[in-house]
């Protein structure tokens, strides 16, 4: 086993991965930004090492600094995490010509499956079936303009290099293409440094049920069942559940078997995600592209599983077999994650970054936060906005609900914008309840909130409890406004001052300060 | 002392009296006695006929200003104004401009300008494209109008609040 691990990440999963590391009685290293000095994966570290400026690409995407980093601290292995370097396969073969383990799949594996369009083309070899699309990246405007005319309209841009809803657009009309297809090749550009888009039809009304794989390097693969993740905005996933609440044995059985078949067609290795999308109306899958990496929602899976990825994660980079057979994963309960970003949901969900001047993080049973920030950290512009993950745990769906509705209202955030109550909001959701999911979900959910009269009470209308914690809120800032004025009596102000007071003053201090120094010389 | 408040449309005026641990206020003809406990970080926890009332303000008040005031999980936008503040401040200006002001939500670099200064533009069309946490954001026009100025140029960095455009 490894005596020292670098984490070549920031924020919730790079305290997520120390937390495994501790479990295991291994070293964790950090690497940090000029801008997270003082960041929470710092502190809670063994060591840590500056990697650079406060821009990613200077710092968390350098792999230079991070090898000289890893190799000066001595560390045997390094964790790559999500996002940043995680499905680089440049940076995997650095990691391993500097003679370090990189804690993922081996950088081939990871090759054909960063580039979306030759992953399409291994599962279609693999006999798993795919969403109609292009398979290589699209050489101009006109071609993506044919071939949306081939596919019909809507349909989907995507960056061939990307992920978490970067570089991806989706098009309605083709009036629409040219300037999504210009937007999605420059955000490709400056998220992954890689231009390249393609095309691909969009299937009506899909859910998007993923499948969680793990292989050793003896040669064992295995599922750990799905995660559903049609609940997204900006094709980026806020909630996810395990399982889907389709939950289907015999579905769950079938997409196993998909995903563990693509995964053997590449020879992979560690963790990884099969995305599909699942009509509910023909209930058939499609392949939409693989992960290899942990991904985000990794906890709902280990909440209802009881295995520990992270830990596996290491166990596996270090050579041993897996600690589990397929037979003995069992799914227990339901769980469901909210993902919490710093952005305000009243303001078309833009990012509000600052200083988080209040933190109040919910716990008791059934409950899990996945966090990396505290009271007075500050959320920075320069990276991504989600500063922690809430799970929930429940033997049913509805009691999962039931506490995640309980955590939510616990959760206290100040200083910042946040999505906390955008949740409150969806876990009391008629559709939500019911479970009528798919990634269309949060834009019919937006209009039914438009719909639905202001629920804002008003002293005229509104019931009296809810008038009485409106009065509550004007007390609130009438007083902290006399508590303002109490402090800084406007009567008082500098300019008023004189300046020969002012002036005397600052003497009197200097004579004090120089008897002192002449005291203690 | 005697202010005026406002949630929105609804104004109402308020007077409050504070000793202590105990708050008397009246709110538009409604009398509240309730018990205040002053917490840390702008806080207060107010109990009213036993009901827990737990409250945090983010921002430091001034007249006129809106604040956010949350009480439990509800977030309540609230302006107080200080009749005492109107007479020496300069008239609170409530002459309705014509022309809508582009303004930066967030800290950001602009990534590409849509329009040029004196385009006829409709309502929803982008003006530009800026550049936050790594989305790219396209900033479009709430009206209908002439483009009458564009005050930042490609590969700005700009702050929240900035005037990006202005649209007439």
């Amino acid at each position: 086993m490894f005596r020292k691990i670098l984490i070549a990440n920031r924020g919730e999963i790079a305290v997520r991965i120390i937390r495994a590391c501790r479990d295991l009685r291994i070293s964790p290293i950090a690497v940090f930004s000029e801008a997270d000095a003082a960041a929470l994966h710092v502190r809670l570290a063994d060591e840590a090492y500056c990697i650079g400026p406060a821009s990613s690409t200077q710092s968390y995407l350098d792999i230079e600094s991070i090898v000289a980093a890893a190799e000066r601290s001595g560390a045997e292995a390094i964790h790559p995490g999500y996002g940043f370097l995680a499905e680089n396969a440049e940076f995997a073969r650095a990691v391993k010509e500097a003679g370090l383990i990189f804690i993922g799949p081996p950088p081939d594996a990871m090759e054909v499956m960063g580039s979306k369009t030759s992953a399409r083309r291994a599962a279609i070899e693999a006999g798993v079936p795919v969403v109609p699309g292009t398979t290589e990246p699209l050489r101009d405007y006109e071609e993506a303009r044919e071939t949306a005319i081939r596919f019909g309209y809507p349909v989907m841009l995507k960056a061939a290099a990307g992920g978490g809803g970067k570089g991806m657009r989706q098009v309605e009309i083709e009036g629409e293409l040219r300037s999504a297809f210009d937007a999605a090749k420059s955000e490709a550009a400056s998220a992954f440094g890689n231009s390249d888009v393609y095309l691909e039809k969009i299937v009506d009304r899909p859910r998007h049920i993923e499948i969680q794989i793990f292989a050793d390097m003896q040669g064992n693969s295995v599922h750990l069942g799905e995660r559903e993740c049609s609940i997204q905005r900006r094709h980026q996933k806020v909630i996810e559940e395990c399982p889907s609440p389709v939950n289907d044995p015999y579905l769950r059985e079938r997409m196993g078997e998909a995903a563990i078949k693509i995964a053997r067609a590449v020879d992979y290795v560690g963790a990884g995600t099969v995305e599909f999308l699942f009509s509910d109306t023909s209930r058939e899958f499609y392949f939409l592209e693989m992960n290899t990496r942990l991904q985000v929602e990794h906890p709902v899976t280990e909440l209802v599983t009881g295995i520990d990825l992270v830990r596996e994660q290491i166990n596996v980079a270090a050579g041993a077999s897996l600690s589990f057979t397929q037979e003995e994963i069992h799914w227990r309960g339901h769980a469901i994650e909210c993902r919490v970003y710093a952005e305000d949901p009243e303001n078309n969900f833009f990012p509000s970054p600052g200083r988080i001047t209040f933190l109040r993080v919910p716990s008791g049973p059934g409950i899990r936060d996945d966090g990396g920030v505290f009271e007075g950290a500050e959320v920075s512009i320069h990276y991504d906005p989600m500063i922690s993950k809430l799970a929930t745990w429940g033997r049913t769906r509805a009691e999962a609900i039931d506490r995640m509705r309980r955590a939510l209202d616990e959760y206290a955030i100040g200083g910042i914008k946040t999505t906390l109550s955008f949740f409150r909001e969806i876990v009391r959701d008629e559709e939500f309840i019911a479970a009528r999911l798919d990634t269309g979900f949060i834009s019919r959910f937006n209009q039914r909130r438009e719909e639905r009269p202001s629920e804002r009470p008003h002293p005229a209308g509104g019931s009296q409890a809810s008038s009485l914690q409106q009065d509550i809120a004007i007390i609130a800032a009438a007083l902290s406004y006399l508590r303002s004025q109490s402090q800084s009596p406007t009567s008082h102000t500098p300019q008023d001052e004189s300046k020969w007071k002012i002036a005397g003053r600052a003497a009197g201090l200097n004579r004090t300060a120089l008897k002192k120094r002449s005291e203690h010389p | 002392m005697k202010l005026r408040a406002s949630i929105g449309e609804y104004q109402t005026d308020i007077q409050i009296l504070a000793e202590a641990s105990r708050l008397s206020a009246d709110i538009g003809g409604r009398r509240y006695e309730v018990n205040v406990l002053e917490l840390d970080g702008g806080g207060y926890l107010f109990i009213s006929d036993g009901r827990i009332f737990d409250c945090r303000v983010e921002g430091r008040p001034q007249s006129g200003r809106t604040i956010d005031v949350i009480v439990r999980t509800e977030s309540y936008a609230i302006a107080i104004t200080d009749p005492k503040r109107l007479r020496g401040s300069k008239a609170v200006d409530v002459h309705i401009v014509e022309a809508a002001h582009i303004v930066a939500p967030m800290p950001g670099k602009v990534v590409r300008i849509l329009v040029k200064v004196g385009e006829q533009i409709s309502a929803g069309n982008g003006i530009m494209v800026v550049e936050a946490m790594k989305m790219q954001n396209e900033m479009k026009s709430p009206k209908t109008g002439v483009v009458a100025a564009l005050n930042v140029q490609v590969g700005a960095t700009v702050n929240r609040g900035d005037v990006l455009a202005v649209v007439e």
